[in-house]
């Protein structure tokens, strides 16, 4: 475990290298299909794609950033919270794994 | 137009000959990498191999969604920024977003789109695919896409043919009752394989040898109007007439049940295809919607297993909600699917195990899966409830939800095999091959509103990435919002990428090339058969 005053920096560090190693082991991408698939199940994929397309028709001008800054907040508020709960507790499980 | 203007920059990239130029060979790479990397990340779970990952240039941060310059071997992150200031930094125009090849250019300030990228992006991707998936059966590679590149021949009859403006989008005419009919032909229309048989002009109805109610025929006709300059309604007229004549359980005015005259169609086409066979049929309806489910039963006493496979050309699905069923949740076409292949236990008078010797004595066990995906899965909620005699029924209205993209993965037999050992709860190292080789696009919806004998179908349509309403002659632009909130009744998937087995002559082509050898050989015998008359004639003389 990191010590209890870990400076900004030493997180980072530690953070970098555990996201070495969710990708290196492909864990990162088994987490992801997780989500991916419970976020299409719950109907928030086809919610986000529906609001982004018809909202991208009436945006001026139009661009991706234009775009992104006005779809991530909704997008990420308003993923359910089972859903949250669910991932961030396999990605805790593999980062107790990893952590002695 | 109507002031879209695509990117000028990859518009010249593209004018150069892509892969001569560096950048979009580059892209070519970079996507292929990914796709490689993709699949590597499934497998290597098990073992201690580690997976080759790139590192931000910038920042030295591992990248989990790098952004690649085309111009050189720069990786990034996008959102700190690090490759936006190196394409600035640089004079670089272009950089990649790997994981779904979309391109950034620099100077336009944006994403950007251009076709030739997109056939690249496939390209790319469905070649890396193909040599990561065997068939379970034979073992031997997949058939390697080839795009298609016209003849001499075709190139002539190309600059031959004249082009005209089609609107693609036509409204068919309610001919009295009849949007049964409208929506199921619209299904069709908007279905990639069966466009392309027709559009390709298979089934030529000036030249089909069939001399009435040739259902193919009347598919060919109604190609030819929905692509013709024509943009008012159409009325299917021959097409109705031929089909109460071939299935006179549809014949009269009322109104009949949309999915009875969609198998009753697809039976139809395929009588009515040159070459069609009763076994290992590929005619364009078995080609495009055939499927395969095999039944496992288990018996509880001694484990015994029997399989069986039988074919498919639709998925019929119950739905929850039923008077007298405890309301346990939304419907979903996941949850239906979910209850269509778990496992249930059989009735003990209904088995009797081969193996244990004892009839209907024991508990058996059933679970059903899908042993091979057909390229268009055609899914039918069953809402209407016959009791008995066929007039007597009731509509189940209950919302069924459903998706846009759709994973079949873990209804295949395969991976319900796999979770049954294992439980391993819908890991996607169960999926042998690539994970888009079970994705599934929804392009038409089939609506009923209304109660049995006095509703109305409508349906809904998709054309690349656009929806259209069609409610019989009336047609209108529709969100994807719209059309997954609709009162579904028939949802129509496509597979992303089709895959190919092993080339086989089409029987049809077989059929025509053994028409044309034993014509030949007749001909040969009347030859032979009159020389010999000649000389014996000759002979007699003598």
């Amino acid at each position: 475990m990191p010590p209890a005053a870990a400076t900004p920096a030493e997180l980072d560090a530690l953070q970098a290298q555990l996201t070495q190693r969710l990708l290196e082991s492909g864990e990162w991408d088994r987490i992801k299909f997780v989500l991916a698939a419970k976020l299409n199940d719950s109907g928030w994929t086809d919610d986000m794609r529906n609001r982004s397309k018809e909202r991208a028709r009436t945006i001026e001008p139009l661009s991706f950033n234009a775009l992104l800054e006005e779809m991530l907040p909704p997008a990420q508020t308003s993923i359910p919270l089972a859903i949250r709960r669910d991932v961030i507790a396999l990605i805790r499980g593999y980062i107790d794994q990893q952590i002695e | 137009m109507n002031g879209i203007q695509g990117c000028p920059h990859i518009a010249a990239l593209v004018g150069l000959g892509d892969l001569a130029s560096g950048p979009l060979r580059k892209f070519q790479e970079v996507v292929a990498w990914e796709a490689r990397r993709a699949q590597q990340a499934k497998t290597v779970g098990a073992t201690r191999k580690k997976v080759s990952i790139p590192f931000c240039s910038t920042c030295k941060v591992p990248l989990p969604r790098p952004f690649v310059c085309l111009h050189c071997s720069y990786a990034g992150c996008w959102r700190s920024g690090h490759v936006s200031e190196h394409l600035q930094e640089s004079q670089h125009i272009f950089c990649a977003d790997v994981t779904t090849g979309s391109i950034f250019c620099s100077d336009c300030k944006d994403f950007i789109y251009h076709a030739r990228v997109d056939e690249l992006y496939r390209a790319a991707v469905v070649t890396e695919e193909e040599k990561q998936t065997r068939f379970q059966v034979a073992k031997k590679p997949r058939e390697r896409f080839q795009s298609w590149v016209p003849t001499a021949h075709d190139v002539v009859a190309l600059e031959n043919a004249a082009t005209i403006p089609c609107q693609r989008r036509r409204g068919l005419l309610n001919l009295g009752q009849t949007c049964f009919m409208n929506v199921v032909l619209q299904s069709f229309i908007h279905n990639p394989l069966l466009r392309n048989y027709f559009l390709g002009d298979k089934h030529n109805n000036r030249s089909c040898k069939i001399e009435e109610d040739c259902t193919c025929c009347e598919m060919d006709k109604l190609f030819t109007e929905i692509f013709s300059d024509e943009p008012t309604a159409f009325g299917p007229v021959t097409f109705l007439v031929t089909t109460w004549r071939k299935s006179t359980e549809l014949a009269g005015y009322q109104q009949q049940d949309a999915h009875e005259f969609f198998i009753s169609t697809l039976n139809n086409i395929h009588s009515s295809s040159r070459g069609s066979t009763n076994i290992s049929c590929n005619c364009i309806v078995h080609s495009t919607f055939a499927g395969q489910l095999q039944s496992d039963v288990v018996c509880e006493r001694c484990g015994n297993e029997t399989s069986t496979v039988d074919p498919m050309l639709d998925i019929s699905l119950e739905l929850r909600g039923k008077p007298g069923e405890v309301a346990a949740g939304e419907n979903t076409l996941t949850t239906c699917l979910k209850r269509y292949t778990q496992r249930e236990k059989l009735g003990s008078k209904q088995y009797s195990c081969s193996k244990c010797g004892k009839s209907g004595q024991q508990e058996a066990s059933k679970r059903m899966s899908i042993r091979k995906l057909p390229p268009v899965l055609s899914f039918q909620f069953k809402r209407f409830e016959h009791k008995g005699d066929k007039s007597v029924s009731r509509k189940i209205d209950t919302r069924v939800r459903f998706p846009a993209i759709l994973d079949m993965a873990p209804f295949t037999t395969h991976v319900v095999k796999n979770a049954e050992k294992e439980n391993s709860n819908g890991s996607m190292s169960a999926y042998p091959g690539p994970i888009t080789m079970y994705e599934y696009d929804l392009f038409a919806v089939i609506n009923h509103e209304g109660q049995i004998n006095n509703g109305h179908y409508t349906n809904y349509a998709r054309y690349e990435d656009e929806w259209y309403r069609f409610d019989d002659d009336k047609v209108t632009a529709a969100s994807l919002g719209s059309v997954l909130a609709s009162p579904a009744y028939m949802c129509f998937y496509v597979k992303r990428h089709l895959d190919y087995k092993p080339y086989t002559t089409p029987s049809y082509v077989l059929k025509r090339e053994n028409e044309v050898a034993r014509e030949k050989e007749i001909e040969r015998e009347k030859e032979l058969s009159s020389i010999k008359e000649l000389e014996d004639a000759l002979l007699a003389t003598v």
